[in-house]
Parts: structure tokens; C-alpha cells; sequence
């Protein structure tokens, strides 16, 4: 049933080629379908049971080894949500070739997630960035690869670094069937080998998620890719290198995780800096949310190295929360975008006199993404702070409080400038949001109310998750 | 569960999401919905009063996040006070609202924010947790902004919304950071487990938490020098303005240092700052409040000058007295802005005092209300503002605080002066408002109209005029429950609830209470003798229009730049904020970090061109290679010969 | 008499590097594809001639398979020249560089 997750969705994707090339509605209704179903398949399906083939034996173990549980649960239930939902409000020229491709992306990135082997994970970690590199060259606003190609070069290096450390790891361990293994059942490494190890995972996890200096290919992809996989990409593919740092990095590699704690969480503090106030200087929306995500997820990386389990449960709390809203907000963006053929501040305005629909979806996801109390992002948020302070880390929650200022000026500036002030006479005229594409921001909006009234069970489950437990036990034990 | 309770706390949401869903189906019953919830919210608050007008109260425990993060809602004497104050004072203008906005086009979207406001405020008091607080603290930030900016259409609201949000949100990181001392050193959230433990907190976190605490108030409550959002504020409709901005949201930050009594009793130095920074207000708000024309922003920077009266109590520890200058604001302010809002709804949105002048005839009603509602906030005997200002100044030297005691009376004396200048600016002598506006100085303003439809018929009355008479009674007469001093009904209803602060140490009094009453009295008598004698003396009225014009035109700079606050932050913080920002997005990111980054690209790209030189594309320049290569190979074993051999 | 094993080598010697020079200097790919013909036929000269001298078979039976894919390379390379020649109308070898860097 796991793999039908991974596999259907790839295998639907590839279909949809055989369709006629006219065909966009049937394929874009039946890649809503699957999406849909998938949710609801992992909604269903906390705990199913564990699958697994083999795979490899020689030099080392490896199996097709997958799992739903954990952090990683609620990633691939948000990863089928926000496909779903991305997919309604798709409407591109090639429709159907696009569709195909933000399915076999929604397959490979479902396989990054339920991956219990580090083999395979390594593996959908490098599928997953081939719908998006099609997607860059062949949907490019410019007509240039460039975004493309500075996408793929940033991101196979991430992939290749992966690749070494996980060829590596097994080499020492012998198996690479290890995520969500139970505390005490590996060998112990020596320095050397774990330090070099560590670091190939750090750098793909770090380029993957972004954090500062490695973001610098995030705000032009962002501002490259069509909105709905946009939306995909910024929700849960960036997500994949927070959810390394904490299945990966801190469960299995504890020591040299300590040791790069200061140098993690000053880079963490940087991006989270950085982030919000480039964001403040954007013209163009898109890059906007994309310096803010640079802002949020550094806030992540912080909660990762502070080993603080009140933190984890913020961090896979805010994981879920940023995906919602920043899926959110590229979607709404987008249709301000098909609207209006800009997405610049400085050609926008005045929309929501006609537009309140859109209006009302921008404002409170662009509200979850400043941390309105109430909202999914604040609870993130403050758990995540919460557990920094109680952690020791008292300076740098200090500075990790300055940009939610920030983050309340460029988000009141991003939706102020789309939806308010006078109506713009030079703008066309164009209908409000149609009930198919208000339903399609529905559950996300539900999601990020309910998740901000109620983050309890996530934060629970990821604490009682063996992996994150084994993380937060080893900081007793060095 | 207590059935009750949450109707108290959730009918007004209920309200809100109906009126905001069907609005365009409600259209003008989308008014009455909105008052009747809330008259609905009040009553259940009112029948919970006997069970709930005590320190322990009635609670409730709604859902858990994580251990010690418990959040559920409690009732009890302080949180039912601002309660009923919201939910009678709120319906009130809910109801004048209707008559206000009758003929806005979103008409029910106003009483769906206003709902959404009531909502949040009740989340805020009723919460038993300081995380709930923030999140209702967060909610009536953003009613607030939804309602400044209401008229989205016009640039000035736009940003005074924004202005308002982010100071607000530099408030609510002061209490985010609070909760985190707390929870550090408590593990938990609720009131109930702090206050049981803060007497073991130690004296650096106590102080880091109570700053931290006060941070938020002061950017809530309009505290120096977090107070510049307050008069841009004024860009969101009357109503809003006396629901909002001056009875109930502003005065959270009050609520909030009562509420955390039990810490500040035991932190002398974090009270005597709140005392200052409240006293500092107090006086920066009145003398701005003299150098103003628009009606609104006059009654703003009074707002700003009595929430300072009100901080400065809670500040010295006099907790009961701040309290009341609170209840009794909540009346008269409103009594004011409504007055006020009957006015300027009547001269099509005319703000500028100098273009009104001689109303006194033509809207006598509104006259009575204004006059009644000055007469109680500068502290007219017997009226309810006089109660609550001397318990507070007496509260202040009764605590050794000779200074703010001084500043208090002051303040007291300047208010006097520039609400009289209003009346008699604003009732008497000619109208003027046909006088041309350079004749008065009046600098030309970008006008938008409101979206209005104009067919529509007005709406009666009663329905403004009704309210603003319910609330004479208590402006008048809430200040009465106090007399009798520690045994009137005002003090025992509070109890022990805020403990007793360290401060209660102090020498003794130099003067009692009445001799202090009449000092105030006497200072505030002279406040209105030199209003009188420079605005409402026969000869001054007749010549108005010179002397407004000559004022408005030697208006020192200090105060037409209101003691440069806005600009310092401009200067100090948002500019430079902006600057960074532009210099990362414009240089930083693409010209070091990317270029960096496409450096080593050009590095691989300069070394492929290097090689590229060798692939010529000729077939024999290749076999030549290989040749030269082959020759060195033969070469090698011909010469050096076979390794071993 | 039988003939020196180092007179065939130095024959097969001279015929290579008679091909190599063939193939550096001519600019007709006729003539280059005899050349590369000769080098071929050098490489056999020499896989006989040690073959006998050693008494061992393989040097034969490579040359069969040698003179099987010279055979197939040259119609390879008279094909690839007629395409060349249809395309460009010219073989110059000078002038056909379609593949510099």
C-alpha cells in the first residue's frame, strides 16, 4: 500500500501522456484524483505496516524499504494535500504534459518521505528534482534555462554529496536500512568517518533546504516555476532537508551533530536575518515569499540543533505550518498573476475591491505566514522559540524574535500592495476567484486553523517518534 | 463545561463568520445581528456575575498542545470587569454603528469585524493562560488593522493599518519573550501555576519578564514611544475609533499589569519604569493634544494622555485606581468619540475643528454629550473622571512618587485646557464652514470619497443618539461606586486579588486626600479660565477665523511634528531596516553570495575553454596527437627501457 | 634462405609511419583512408611475420579478423565520405571541422 503511493502517482503521471494532447481537463481531473486519494490513503494509514525488498548485499545491505510514520507522516499528508490542491488551480498552456510531470514529482517526493533506507532515500532524492528541472526548461517565463540549470548544478551537488555519505555510511555500517532504526542498534563510528560523513549529508540537506550561503538558486526557481508546482516545490520539497537533518543527522549521527550545533544554529540565525529583510526590499511577489521561506526554515534549522524536544515538536509543527501557508501563498499569487499578467508590487494594487474571494485567501495565508496568534505559523513558531530559551539559547531567541517584525512588514506590504490602496485603472478586469479555485484554497486555509488551534498531535507524534526520541536521548548521552 | 461561559466567548465569533458568509444576503440586518450577539455575550457575562466577581472564578479547559501548554478560559473579578466594559460599552456602539454606517457599501463587513473584534478582545481577558492572552492580544491587533484600514481604498488608512499592525507586533515579541522566562523557569503557562511559583523566580528573570510584559503593553496601550500608530490610527470610522482606540483594546496593556500583579508587586524596579514611561505619556499626550485641529486626533492624544494615568497606577501599584480610571474611561471616552462621530457625520466627514464653529445651535444633542463627556475626563466634581484621575495622582504620592505626583496634576491642568479649546472652538462663535480653507490655514488634503450610496435613505436618528444618552448615566455616575475610599463597593469588589505591592512603604503623607483633591480641582479650574479667556470670550469668538489661522500658522515645529517620534523611528529603525533589505535584495545576494557561487562556474568554464583550444575538429591535428603520443610511449621503453629489466 | 625477422619488422616500421604521415599531412580522405589502410596492413605485416617466427597460430588468425573489419571500416569510411561530400560538396578535410570545440 506504501509503495502504491510511491508508484501509482509516477506510473498515472507517465499515462498521461497517452492522453491527447487536448485532453488537459481529463488529465488535470484525474491528477486531482489521485492526489485526493493519496491523501486520503495516508490519512487513513497512520502506522501501516512496514514494506520491504531486497535490495542490495554486496558491499553493504540496502532494500526497498518503506515506512509511513513519524515526522514523515505528516509531510507526505501535506505533500498529497498541497498537490491536490496545487492541481486544481493549474491552468498553463501544455496542460497535460505539466500535470504529468507535478505527478511523478508528488511519486518521487513520496518516496523521499517513506524511504526507511538511506539508499533509497538518496535515490528519490535525486528523481525528485527531474519533473522540476523539465518543468524550469520547459514552462521558462524567459525562455532561457539558466534557472534550470543552476536548479539542477546546486541541487545534483546536494545529491552527489548524499550519494558519497550514504555509499559511505553503509560501507562502515554495512547496512544503509537504518531510518527509524531503534537507538543502540548501530555501530558505533569512528570520528574521522562519521565527521566526513556528516558533512556530505549536511551539505545536501543544507543546499536542499536553503540555508544561507547555499539559497542563492531558491528565489530565481521560485520565481521560475509556474505557481501550482511553486507552491509543491516551496511546501514540501525544501522540507526534505529539515526532515533529513532530523531522521538522518540527528538520529544517526549524534556526536559530530553536536559539534557543528554553533556553526548550525549562527547559519540558521543568518538565514532567518537575511531572509526576512531581503524579503523586505522584493518587488516581485514570488521572491518575496521566497527570501521569506529562506527566513522561516532557518527558524527549522535552529529548532534542529537545539536538541530541545519541545523544539522538535515546534520544528515538525512549523514543517507542516509552512508548507500549508507557503502553498498557500503561491497559489494566491499565482492567481493574481493570471489576472493581472504581473506579479510586481509596484505595477499592482487595489484588487480586492473586485476581487474579495482572493483577497480574503491572501490575507490570512499571508497572516499564517507572519505568525498571527492563532494561526498554524505562530504556533510554530512559539514552540519552537519556547523550546531555544529553555534549551540555554537565550541570545540567539533574542535575535530569532526580530524578524516576526520583519515578517509582519513584508507580508503586510506583499498583500497591502496586491489587494489595497486605489484601484489601479491600467489593470484589466477580471473575475474573482471561481468556486473551483476557492475550493482548492479551502482546505489549506482549514488546515492552517485547525493546525494553529491544535498543534497537539503533531508536536506529540514527532516527540514520540523513534527517531527524534533517539536524537534528543543522545544529547544526554555525547 | 460551562455552557455559559463559552456562549460569553464564542456567540460573538458565531457573529462574525455569519455576518462575513452571508453578508451580502444580511445586508442591514447584518446591524442588528451584530448587536444582538453581542448584547447576548453580555448577558450570559452578566449571569455568570455573582459566580464569577471574585479571585478564583469560573474556568474552563479547552484543549493541550504539549505538557504545560494548557490553554483554556477563566473568569473571574478583573477578567469580568473588562468583560462586561466590552460587551456593554461594545454593543452599544455596535448599535450606533448601525446608524454610522447605514450607508456604507460594506456595511456588513464592518459588523463582521466588529464581531471578530468583540471575539478577540473576550479571548484576551477570559484566556487563563498568557499564551491564550497572546493569541487574543494578536486577534484585536488584527481587528484593529481590518478596521483602520476599513476604507482600504484610501492610501492614508492603508498605512496607518500597517503602521499600527508591526508596532503591535513589536509588542507582542516583548510578551512572546516573557513567556518563554516564564516557561523556562515554570514549565508551564497557565496564571495559576506562575503566580504560584513567583516567588521562587529570580529577581533578574522577574524584571526580564515584566519588561518583556511591558513592552507589549506599552504598544498596545499607546505607551512613549511605542504611541505614534494611535492618532493615524484615526483613519477607521468613528465607531471604531470609541470601540478600539480608546474603550476597551487600547486599554489591554492595563488589564495586562494587573493581571501580572502578583509579578510586578515583587519587582520594585520593573514598576517604577511602567510608572514613568506611564507618566511621560501622560504629559507628552496632553501637551500634544493642544496642537491639534482634526476632532479625532484631539481625542486620540487625550486617549494617549489617560491610558498614561492609567499605566502610571497600575505602575506604582495602585491597581484599584488605575483600574477605575479605566472603567470610567471607557465610558466617557466613548461618550466623546460618539459625540464626536454624530458631528462629523453630520458635516459629511468634516474632521478640522476650524471649519466647524457655532454648533452649539445647530446640534444641540451633540453639544450636552461632548460638554458631559469633557466635564468627566478633565475631572469636574462629581463627574466619573474625578474619582478615578485623584485615586490615581493621590495613588502616586501615597506610593513616593513625588515627581509623577506633580506631572499628574499637571497633566490634569493641560487636559482641561485643550478639551476646552475644543468645545468652545467647535460650538461657539460663527460657523465657518464656508470659510475658505486658506483663510484658516488649512493645507489641502487629497479627498476620497467614501463608497457610499448616496440613494440610500438616512438612517433614523435614535439609533446614534440612543447610545451616546444611555452612556451619559455612567459618565456622569460610575465614578460614584469608589466614594467611601477602601470600603466602597469598587474596592471590596476587587478584594485581594492584586495582593499587596513592596512599594506600600513610603513616608508620611505630606497632604490627605481631599486637600489633594482640591488642588487638582484648583489646577483644572485654571486649565479652563485660560481656555476660556483665549477661545471663548465674545471678543475672541468674533474674530475666530484670524486667530485660528494666526495659530495654525505659529505652531512651533516640536509639537506640529509631534515631538519628532515618527521621524526618529523613520530614522532610526525603518529606514535603515529598508536600506539593508534593498542592499541585500539589490547587491549582497546577487552581486557576492550568487556571484560567488557563479564564479566557480566561471572558473570551470574558463579551464573547459583552455581545453576547447586542443579540440580543432581536424581529424589529422588529432592523429598527430596520437602519433606524438605513441612516439613518447615507444620512446620511453626504447630508452629507459622495461621496468625491471 | 629465410629472411631476417628483423627486416620484417622494420618493413611493417616504415609502411606505419608511411600511413601516419598519410594521415597528418594529406587533406583528401581517399587518400587518408589508404593511409589508415596501410597502418593496418603494417600492423599485419608484423602479426605474420612474429607469428611464424613464435610458431604460434593466433597472429593469423588475427590478421583474417583484421583484414574482416578493415574491409567493413572502409566502406564505413567511403559511406561517411559520399555523406560528407553530398552535404558539403567539398572534402577538404580542412574544411570539414564540424566537431571543433
Amino acid at each position: 500500500m506504501i509503495w502504491a503511493l510511491v508508484i501509482v502517482p509516477i506510473v498515472a503521471g507517465l499515462l498521461c501522456y497517452a492522453l491527447p494532447r487536448s485532453a488537459e481537463n481529463a488529465a488535470k481531473w484525474i491528477a486531482v484524483g489521485v492526489s485526493f486519494a493519496a491523501f486520503l490513503v495516508v490519512a487513513f494509514g497512520y502506522g501501516l505496516p512496514d514494506e520491504s525488498l531486497r535490495w542490495l548485499q554486496r558491499p553493504f545491505a540496502a532494500n526497498f524499504h518503506v515506512g509511513l510514520n513519524g515526522p514523515g507522516y505528516w509531510i507526505v499528508l501535506l505533500l498529497a494535500l498541497t498537490t491536490g490542491c496545487a492541481l486544481m488551480v493549474t491552468r498553463l498552456p501544455r496542460g497535460r504534459d505539466f500535470v504529468a510531470q507535478m505527478l511523478i514529482l508528488l511519486g518521487a517526493m513520496t518516496g523521499v518521505f517513506v524511504a526507511r533506507d538511506l539508499m533509497l532515500f538518496a535515490l528519490f532524492w535525486d528523481l525528485m528534482l527531474i519533473p522540476v528541472f523539465i518543468v524550469l526548461v520547459a514552462w521558462s517565463p524567459t525562455k532561457s534555462s539558466a534557472t534550470a540549470w543552476k536548479y539542477l548544478i546546486y541541487n545534483l551537488t546536494g545529491g552527489l554529496a548524499l550519494l558519497l555519505a550514504t555509499a559511505a555510511f553503509g560501507i562502515v555500517q554495512g547496512t544503509t536500512d537504518v531510518i527509524g532504526a531503534a537507538p543502540g542498534s548501530l555501530a558505533q563510528i569512528s570520528p574521522l568517518w562519521s565527521f566526513w560523513i556528516f558533512a556530505g549529508f549536511t551539505l545536501a540537506f543544507l543546499i536542499k533546504t536553503p540555508v544561507f550561503p547555499f539559497h542563492t538558486w531558491a528565489p530565481d526557481t521560485y520565481a521560475d516555476l509556474p505557481a501550482p508546482m511553486a507552491a509543491v516545490v516551496s511546501a514540501v520539497q525544501s522540507k526534505a532537508g529539515l526532515y533529513g537533518f532530523i531522521v538522518v543527522g540527528s538520529a544517526l549521527l549524534g556526536g559530530p551533530m553536536h559539534r557543528a550545533a554553533a556553526a548550525m544554529i549562527a547559519l540558521g540565525l543568518i538565514s532567518l536575518v537575511y531572509g526576512a529583510l531581503a524579503a523586505l526590499a522584493q518587488d516581485d511577489t514570488k521572491r518575496i515569499v521566497a527570501y521569506s521561506s529562506l527566513s522561516h526554515l532557518g527558524l527549522i534549522v535552529l529548532a534542529v540543533f537545539s536538541f530541545d524536544p519541545i523544539a522538535y515538536g515546534g520544528a515538525v509543527v512549523y514543517i507542516v505550518a509552512h508548507g500549508l501557508f507557503s502553498a498557500g501563498l503561491f497559489m494566491t499569487i499565482g492567481e493574481v498573476e493570471l489576472r493581472e499578467d504581473t506579479r510586481l508590487l509596484s505595477r499592482l494594487g487595489g484588487l480586492g475591491a473586485r476581487n474579495p474571494r482572493l483577497a480574503g485567501g491572501l490575507t490570512l495565508v499571508a497572516l499564517a505566514a507572519l505568525g498571527l496568534p492563532g494561526l498554524c505559523g505562530f504556533a510554530g513558531e512559539i514552540l519552537i522559540l519556547t523550546g531555544l530559551y529553555s534549551a540555554g539559547l537565550v541570545w540567539q531567541t533574542i535575535v530569532a524574535l526580530v524578524p516576526i517584525v520583519l515578517a509582519a512588514a513584508y507580508m503586510l506590504r506583499l498583500f497591502q500592495g496586491t489587494m489595497h490602496g486605489p484601484e489601479l485603472a491600467d489593470l484589466p478586469e477580471r473575475e474573482d476567484l471561481s468556486p473551483i479555485e476557492f475550493l482548492a484554497l479551502a482546505p489549506l486555509v482549514v488546515a492552517i486553523v485547525l493546525l494553529g488551534v491544535n498543534p497537539g498531535p503533531l508536536a506529540a507524534s514527532a516527540a514520540s517518534h523513534g527517531t527524534v526520541a533517539n536524537a534528543v536521548a543522545r544529547v544526554e548521552t555525547p | 463545561m460551562n455552557a455559559l461561559l463559552l456562549a460569553c466567548w464564542l456567540l460573538p465569533l458565531a457573529g462574525a463568520i455569519v455576518i462575513w458568509a452571508f453578508g451580502p444576503q444580511l445586508r442591514r440586518g447584518a446591524g442588528p445581528l451584530g448587536s444582538a450577539v453581542v448584547f447576548a455575550s453580555l448577558a450570559c457575562a452578566g449571569s455568570l456575575f455573582s459566580q464569577a466577581s471574585n479571585e478564583t472564578g469560573v474556568g474552563e479547559t479547552l484543549v493541550t498542545w504539549i505538557p504545560g501548554y494548557t490553554f483554556g478560559l477563566r473568569l473571574d473579578a478583573l477578567s469580568l470587569l473588562w468583560t462586561l466594559i466590552i460587551t456593554g460599552v461594545g454593543g452599544l456602539i455596535h448599535v450606533y454603528s448601525i446608524g454610522y454606517m447605514w450607508s456604507d457599501r460594506a456595511f456588513a463587513r464592518f459588523f463582521a469585524y466588529l464581531n471578530f473584534f468583540v471575539f478577540s478582545m473576550l479571548t484576551l481577558v477570559l484566556s487563563d493562560n498568557v499564551v491564550g492572552l497572546l493569541v487574543g492580544w494578536g486577534l484585536v491587533g488584527l481587528a484593529s488593522y481590518f478596521l483602520i484600514g476599513f476604507w482600504f481604498y484610501k492610501p492614508t488608512a492603508v498605512a496607518a493599518a500597517r503602521k499600527a499592525f508591526v508596532i503591535n507586533v513589536v509588542g507582542d515579541i516583548g510578551i512572546m519573550f516573557a513567556i518563554f522566562a516564564l516557561f523556562a523557569s515554570t514549565g508551564s503557562i497557565a496564571y495559576a501555576d506562575i503566580f504560584a511559583k513567583a516567588g521562587t523566580l529570580p529577581v533578574g528573570v522577574l524584571i526580564a519578564v515584566c519588561l518583556g510584559l511591558f513592552v507589549g503593553a506599552a504598544a498596545k496601550s499607546a505607551q512613549v514611544p511605542l504611541h505614534t500608530w494611535l492618532p493615524d490610527a484615526m483613519e477607521g470610522p468613528t465607531p471604531v475609533s470609541a470601540l478600539i482606540h480608546a474603550a476597551t483594546m487600547v486599554t489591554a496593556g492595563v488589564y495586562l499589569i494587573a493581571r501580572f500583579a502578583p509579578l510586578y508587586n515583587l519587582s520594585p524596579t520593573a514598576q517604577s519604569i511602567v510608572a514613568i514611561v506611564g507618566g511621560i505619556t501622560m504629559l507628552t499626550g496632553a501637551v500634544l493634544g493642544i496642537a491639534q485641529w482634526d476632532i479625532k486626533r484631539i481625542l486620540a492624544y487625550s486617549t494617549m494622555s489617560q491610558i498614561g494615568y492609567m499605566i502610571m497606577g497600575v505602575g506604582v501599584g495602585a491597581y484599584q485606581a488605575g483600574v477605575l480610571h479605566f472603567f470610567t474611561h471607557a465610558f466617557f471616552k466613548a461618550q466623546l468619540f460618539l459625540g464626536a462621530g454624530i458631528i462629523i457625520h453630520a458635516l459629511n466627514d468634516e474632521q478640522d475643528v476650524r471649519k466647524m464653529g457655532g454648533l452649539y445651535r445647530r446640534m444641540p444633542f451633540a453639544f450636552w454629550a461632548m460638554l458631559l463627556g469633557t466635564l468627566a475626563i478633565i475631572g469636574f466634581p462629581f463627574f466619573s473622571g474625578s474619582y478615578s484621575k485623584d485615586a490615581v495622582i493621590y495613588g502616586t504620592l501615597e506610593r513616593g512618587h513625588g515627581i509623577l505626583y506633580v506631572a499628574g496634576i499637571l497633566t490634569a491642568g493641560i487636559t482641561a485646557f485643550y478639551m476646552f479649546r475644543m468645545i468652545f472652538v467647535v460650538f461657539f462663535g460663527p460657523e465657518r464652514d464656508d470659510v475658505p480653507d486658506v483663510a484658516l490655514a488649512i493645507p489641502e488634503a487629497a479627498h476620497v470619497a467614501h463608497a457610499e450610496d448616496h440613494d440610500a435613505a438616512h438612517a433614523p436618528e435614535w439609533l446614534m443618539r440612543l447610545p451616546v444618552a444611555i452612556l451619559m448615566v455612567p459618565t456622569v455616575a460610575a465614578g460614584w461606586l469608589s466614594i467611601g475610599g477602601n470600603t466602597s463597593p469598587w474596592y471590596r469588589y476587587f478584594g485581594t486579588l492584586f495582593g499587596t505591592s513592596e512599594n506600600v512603604n513610603a513616608p508620611p503623607l505630606p497632604i490627605p486626600e481631599l486637600a489633594s483633591q482640591f488642588i487638582v480641582y484648583a489646577v483644572v479650574t485654571v486649565g479652563v479660565v485660560i481656555a476660556y479667556l483665549r477661545y471663548g470670550t465674545p471678543a475672541a469668538l468674533r474674530g475666530s477665523v484670524e486667530r485660528l489661522r494666526a495659530e495654525a500658522l505659529a505652531m512651533p515645529v516640536a509639537l506640529e511634528r509631534a515631538f519628532w517620534f515618527d521621524d526618529a523611528i523613520a530614522f532610526a529603525i525603518v529606514r535603515p531596516a529598508q536600506a539593508l533589505g534593498a542592499f541585500i535584495g539589490r547587491v549582497l545576494d546577487p552581486h557576492v553570495i550568487d556571484a560567488a557561487v557563479r564564479d566557480i562556474a566561471w572558473l570551470a568554464g574558463a579551464l573547459g575553454l583552455v581545453a576547447r583550444a586542443l579540440q580543432n575538429g581536424l581529424v589529422r591535428t588529432y592523429a598527430f596527437t596520437i602519433a606524438i603520443g605513441a612516439a613518447c610511449f615507444i620512446a620511453y621503453f626504447a630508452f629507459v627501457g622495461i621496468a625491471g629489466r | 634462405m629465410s629472411v631476417e625477422l628483423t627486416n620484417y619488422v622494420t618493413l611493417s616500421a616504415v609502411m606505419f609511419f608511411i600511413g601516419v604521415a598519410g594521415v597528418i599531412v594529406r587533406r583528401n580522405p581517399l587518400i587518408v583512408l589508404m593511409a589508415i589502410e596501410l597502418m593496418f596492413n603494417a600492423a599485419n605485416l608484423a602479426l605474420v611475420a612474429f607469428s611464424r617466427a613464435w610458431v604460434n597460430n593466433a597472429g593469423h588468425i588475427f590478421v583474417f579478423l583484421v583484414v574482416t573489419v578493415a574491409a567493413a571500416e572502409a566502406a564505413i569510411g567511403l559511406a561517411i565520405v559520399v555523406a560528407v561530400f553530398r552535404r558539403a560538396k567539398n572534402v577538404d578535410l580542412d574544411e570539414v571541422a564540424g566537431m571543433h570545440g
